[in-house]
């Protein structure tokens, strides 16, 4: 049996059904019991404040003290309410947290989940708009996660609660407060990390898409296929582990790779696919990597001008073509 | 408060065992025997082994860069400090934490290579300890320098709403790394900053060991009774430089020659000579019999195999490689 339920509810679902199952596990973060977008909004109900609980603003610090109820044994799950606040415990998630288990020699295991929104779209301006993953895929030891539906979410949160890796998990907004709907399991399900999902098949070109970023390519698709170019859209949902085979297996068959990230595109995620490309089969490749991302400027308040700076379909199909 | 004559014993021989191990790490330094560029502590070991004295093996101890005065306070041993400060496979952390010392069977989390960053672990583990419903103590070393850091307050803040067992233990050597702490904090004090979140500080002398773990005791008590957390300033002075190879000139002699007649390892042998506890033969043997004990696991760890190249993939991600 399934039920249709929005991507929030399917993210509170995941920690509300791992907190019934380990009580190891809490909640933590900014104004969490009464939650600004609702992803855990109503939890301190059934769990009480002392899981679901409250911190004060302070973000660097709130991110150790996750590392400590780590260290201690717990498994906290942290939520830093937009993705530019990740900044501030780079610190602890770029120097400290990725790295604990090897500089400890295996001896800690930091189970930290650090939930955060990303993406613009809503007028919110420079720095409550921002998708930052690329700034963390230097820092050795971290999981990162992106899902674009609620089956993906819920699966892969679960996944990351139980992981003994810390996982940055990645919720675009626009899917949050679009209020996406889809289809989940009423059974218990994980996702494992580093295993993409083909959205779309088709033989013309591949384009990897991340976040809300599949909407687009989605959309994309259906614009192209009008004009009987077909693409394939991959949404790899893990970052890191990345699913390497997905992709090359995809551009085996098309010859042409396009990747399309709402961060910016110096040193992105894309950058990183298409290195991986050049490096390992630039042969197959009939057309040079397109990489779709924001321009390397910061995001404008103006809407006219943010919707100038946010990749969306049509410079999806740009890209396409530039490889047909 | 007196101590009984046991424990200071005991306190003392720790003491004796600080002060050798870095001198030894010192000249095998400029031997070339090891590369590990070392920050020590000499002249603070009445204060690194009087807040670990209190502590029970179930607390949790955050150390600091500065020698190895509170992980020996805590049950490190020597042949365990050797072989991870040479980056030796049998190292606690099999080589690849070096200073970063770290025991889980001790409860001693790790070191953070950024000061101060482990502020607000140590009201993380605390945390942890009350949501399990445990009499566990965390206790935080830090010197004053790193109280300037900007998780001290937000840790000091989280730490009182959320009553967590967690003494703040903050080391005044009067210098903060190149620099007489003078140039870096505009008080005497630092401990008075906890009354600005409510919580009850006191400020000790650091060179009686008898002092720095009666004060010590007292606030791991009120932690461990639930009353939440304490500050303690210990007011020390650090003989050593920042580091090794420090380019110095930044201390003025008149405060080591005043400080050298109140060293911490002097003030407790007479303080054992006196009250007959210690004969000075006996001392001399100890000297000697801790001297031989530092350089045996020297030598020990030393011969220990270093790692191997595959090790250094190992341990990155709990189930695999690289990602």
């Amino acid at each position: 049996m399934n039920q249709t339920i929005t991507f929030t509810q399917a993210l509170q679902d995941a920690m509300a059904e791992e907190m019934r199952r380990d009580p190891k596990v809490f909640l933590l973060g900014e104004d969490i019991r009464l939650s600004v977008f609702g992803q855990t909004a109503g939890l301190v109900k059934e769990f009480g404040k002392e899981r679901v609980l409250n911190t004060p603003i302070a973000e660097n610090a709130i991110t150790g003290v996750t590392i400590g109820a780590a260290m201690n044994g717990h498994r906290p799950v942290l939520e830093l309410m937009f993705c530019d606040f990740t900044m501030l415990a780079m610190d602890q998630i770029c120097n400290q947290l990725g790295q604990w288990r090897y500089i400890t020699g295996n001896q800690y295991n930091l189970p930290v989940v650090i939930r955060t929104t990303v993406g613009g779209g809503f007028r919110m301006g420079y720095g409550h708009s921002q998708s930052l993953e690329s700034q963390m895929q230097q820092a050795p030891g971290l999981v990162l996660v992106e899902p674009s539906n609620p089956y993906d979410a819920k699966g892969l949160l679960k996944t990351a609660i139980r992981s003994d890796d810390p996982v940055i998990f990645f919720e675009p907004r626009k899917i949050i407060l679009g209020g996406i709907e889809g289809e989940v399991p009423e059974e218990e399900y994980t996702i494992p990390f580093g295993e993409a999902a083909i959205r779309k098949e088709g033989k013309d070109a591949t384009v990897v898409a991340f976040g809300f970023m599949v909407y687009e390519a989605m959309n994309a698709a259906e614009e192209l296929a009008k004009e009987n170019i077909n693409i394939e859209v991959i949404d790899p949902r893990t970052i890191v582990p990345l699913d390497k085979d997905t992709i090359f297996e995809s551009v085996e068959k098309t010859g042409r790779l396009i990747t399309v990230e709402e961060g910016r595109i110096r040193g992105g995620l894309g950058a990183e696919i298409a290195a991986i490309a050049c490096n390992d089969y630039f042969s197959i490749l009939k057309a040079p990597v397109q990489r779709v991302a924001a321009p390397m400027v910061p995001i404008p308040g103006s809407p006219v001008l943010e919707d100038f700076y946010l990749p969306n379909k049509d410079t999806i199909i740009r890209a396409v073509k530039r490889t047909l | 408060m007196t101590l009984s004559n046991e424990t200071i014993l005991a306190l003392y021989r720790k003491m004796l065992v600080v002060r050798n191990l870095e001198e030894t790490h010192g000249k095998f330094l400029q031997e070339g025997k090891i590369q590990l560029m070392p920050h020590f502590g000499t002249g603070q070991e009445a204060v690194s082994i009087g807040v670990t004295g209190p502590l029970q093996q179930k607390d949790i101890l955050f150390g600091t860069h500065r020698g190895v005065g509170e992980y020996v306070g805590k049950g490190m041993t020597t042949k365990d400090i050797w072989a991870e400060y040479l980056g030796k496979q049998t190292g606690l952390c099999k080589g690849k934490g070096t200073m970063h010392l770290c025991d889980p069977n001790l409860n001693i989390p790790g070191l953070v290579s950024s000061l101060g960053s482990d502020f607000s672990y140590a009201v993380g583990t605390a945390l942890s300890s009350k949501m399990n419903k445990s009499d566990q103590v965390t206790l935080f070393f830090v010197g004053e320098g790193t109280c300037n850091q900007g998780d001290a307050g937000p840790a000091m803040c989280m730490a009182a709403l959320w009553k967590c067992p967690v003494v703040f233990a903050i080391c005044t050597n009067e210098f903060c790394e190149l620099s007489y702490k003078s140039e870096h904090i505009p008080t005497e004090d630092v401990a008075p900053r906890a009354a600005g979140y409510g919580i009850p500080y006191d400020i000790v002398d650091g060179q009686d060991i008898e002092t720095t773990y009666t004060a010590t005791e007292k606030a791991i008590s009120h932690a461990r009774s639930s009353k939440g957390p304490y500050v303690v300033e210990y007011k020390t002075f650090r003989m050593a430089l920042h580091y090794a190879g420090d380019p110095g000139g930044y201390v003025k002699s008149e405060d080591v020659e005043k400080w050298s007649k109140r060293d911490p390892i002097d003030i407790c042998r007479e303080k054992l000579l006196d009250r007959g506890v210690l004969t000075n033969d006996q001392d001399q043997k100890l000297v000697s019999e801790v001297q031989a004990e530092v350089n045996m696991t020297a030598k020990e760890a030393m011969a220990d195999p270093d790692p191997v190249q595959s090790d250094l993939f190992k341990d990155v991600y709990a189930n695999k490689g690289v990602f």
